[in-house]
């Protein structure tokens, strides 16, 4: 059985279909087949089997960037979570000014992240940087450092100034909380429970479900991580705060097509695998979240 | 005695409550007001009292900041490519998104699936073949590149926005329309479209802030100040500032500007449309 506007149905959809298959669909193959071919300079010199991948696993900066990648990863899906959800689970509740809250803790996430990521160099800088200043007027002097330039201090500077910004999560989480009809807290309160209590036997169980979903993002974020870094510290001090994106960036850069692209094979499928396996093991909700891309 | 000591616990979980908002709040907002009342200052000022407000309110930053980064010429790149990817991915989007929720047609949940699931790919992987792609295209540092691939890259994104918005408009309307002989294309400008307004601009909202603040595809898709866009600006023109930090501060002023003009405008739709996949969960 045909649709008898078969002919419009087809105009209406070949911009988008032409755009995903070009943006889409084209890469995700072009990415797995050149990773297979040998490719340094200007054209292909031939197939490289699995060269380019033990090309990357050999380099010393790549284990560091897994690593990173992972750290990155537990930082936003364990760590930002817990924090957003808290302060969701907190404004739920309709504290005074909770909506003008919610809408300041989400202001960060319309900023580009060349801005954030400026404003945070200045912060951090070891001469003029706000938070030595700070330090040294409040007696911790010997605390200020130069938080971006020693290997110790670089990385975990970069995760906590973003995982603090717990907005994006937060709104997310918010929705779901206070789906929630009121009539359950009510009950609850009947029978002497607690707020904290109300807390974790109604509310926590209810939102399971879109914070594994929340969860599978922000590992997923952490995963593909790149802008903050890049533009913070561009992998330094001595490559310890490298990832993935920037390792891969520095292989374009220098005209690595092949290795560029395994490591981009790598990322995808490490993706698609923390996807897979979250939803097997804890989600078994399938929501669907938008993404910010 | 009991009493006491649930009152006691109540007092704790009160204040543990505002310590933990007012420092989301303090971490959110007091740099950025660091950074704007710094932008006003001289640099000495700056250097020597980095926490007071400006002692004189110097505007000459903000003049400093547009001539010496080349400014207007980035601001107009940024603006004309924002729009038009916007425009580019709402039209594409909203016209598949009518199809998806109206029409009954072959493969259809497949292709929509496909299309959503886009929101979960790293777009960074994709760096090399973007480059390849828009080079051969023959768009390499210029607008239409990068209109292209920011319209291109939200396509997922909108197509889920504007498909849940349109799923919702009862179709009573259009059948109305349809007996009183209406096209398939009338349907789409004249009822769906309009009706779809709301949902129109929380994705174009999405789209417009993305465009606006995209830095990874501006780096790598242009190379000269013909195509640059203002992120990209803001982060090579640091070296022409040396050590004028607080123009320097003035010039990442500029750039938030429109995005808090957008936000302040358009949080209600934001908070929607992030919120309009939650809540099926």
């Amino acid at each position: 059985m045909r649709n008898k506007h078969w002919k419009a149905i087809l105009l209406f959809l070949t911009p988008t279909v032409v755009l995903y298959a070009l943006f889409f669909v084209f890469p995700l193959g072009y990415v797995f087949f050149v990773s297979f071919i040998r490719w340094s300079g200007a054209i292909p010199t031939g197939f490289a089997g699995f060269q380019n991948y033990l090309d990357i696993f050999h380099n010393p900066t790549f284990a560091v960037s897994i690593r990173n990648n992972i750290i990155w990863a537990l930082s936003l899906g364990i760590g930002q979570i817990a924090l957003s959800a808290l302060v969701a689970m907190i404004l739920a509740r309709g504290p005074w000014g909770w909506r003008f809250l919610r809408t300041v803790y989400f202001l960060p996430n319309v900023i580009s992240q060349v801005a954030i990521s400026m404003m945070w160099i200045a912060i951090y800088n070891a001469e003029y940087g706000a938070l030595n200043r700070i330090l040294e007027q409040i007696g911790l002097g010997h605390l200020a450092r130069n938080w971006l330039g020693l290997v110790e201090t670089a990385l975990p500077a970069i995760i906590i100034q973003q995982l603090l910004y717990v907005g994006y999560f937060m709104i997310i989480i918010l929705a779901s909380t206070m789906s929630i009809p009121t009539s359950y807290y009510e009950a609850a309160q009947i029978d002497g429970a607690s707020v904290l209590q109300q807390e974790r036997y109604i509310t926590l169980p209810l939102i399971r479900g879109i914070l594994v979903t929340s969860s599978i993002l922000a590992m997923a974020y952490g995963l593909r991580h790149f802008e903050a870094t890049f533009l913070m510290t561009a992998g330094g001090p001595a490559n310890s705060t490298s990832v993935m994106g920037i390792m891969l960036f520095n292989n374009l850069h220098f005209l690595q097509y092949g290795r560029a692209n395994a490591i981009g094979a790598v990322l995808i499928v490490l993706g698609a695998l923390i996807i897979v396996t979250m939803r097997r093991t804890i989600g078994r909700q399938s929501e669907e979240i938008v993404a910010k891309g | 005695m009991k009493k006491v000591g649930v009152s006691a616990v109540t007092i704790i979980a009160k204040a543990g409550k505002w310590c933990l908002l007012s420092f989301f709040f303090f971490f959110t907002f007091l740099p950025l007001l660091w950074l704007f009342f710094s932008s006003f200052k001289t640099n000495f000022e700056f250097l020597t009292e980095p926490f007071s407000l400006p002692a004189v309110w110097r505007f000459g930053n903000y003049l400093n900041a547009i001539r010496i980064s080349g400014m207007p010429r980035l601001f107009v790149n940024s603006v004309i490519v924002s729009t038009c990817s916007t425009i580019l991915n709402i039209l594409a989007a909203s016209m598949a998104a009518f199809v998806f929720s109206r029409e009954v047609f072959k493969l259809q949940n497949a292709i929509l699936n496909l299309i959503v699931a886009g929101v979960l790919v790293p777009i960074i992987a994709f760096m090399v073949p973007y480059f390849r792609l828009i080079s051969s295209l023959g768009l390499y540092n210029s607008l239409p590149g990068l209109i292209v691939t920011y319209a291109a890259i939200n396509v997922p994104i909108s197509v889920f926005l504007l498909y849940s918005f349109m799923q919702s408009i009862p179709r009573e309307l259009e059948e109305a329309a349809v007996m009183d002989g209406c096209s398939f294309w009338m349907r789409y400008s004249r009822i769906i479209f309009p009706l779809s307004r709301l949902g129109l601009v929380t994705a174009a909202t999405f789209v417009f802030l993305y465009s606006w603040n995209e830095f990874i595809y501006a780096l790598l898709l242009t190379t000269s100040v013909s195509a640059r866009t203002l992120q990209l600006g803001i982060r090579f023109f640091v070296s022409q500032f040396f050590t004028d930090y607080t123009s320097m501060y003035a010039a990442l002023v500029i750039t938030i500007i429109p995005s808090m003009v957008v936000y302040v405008l358009f949080h209600e739709r934001i908070i929607q449309g992030l919120t309009s996949g939650a809540l099926k969960g």
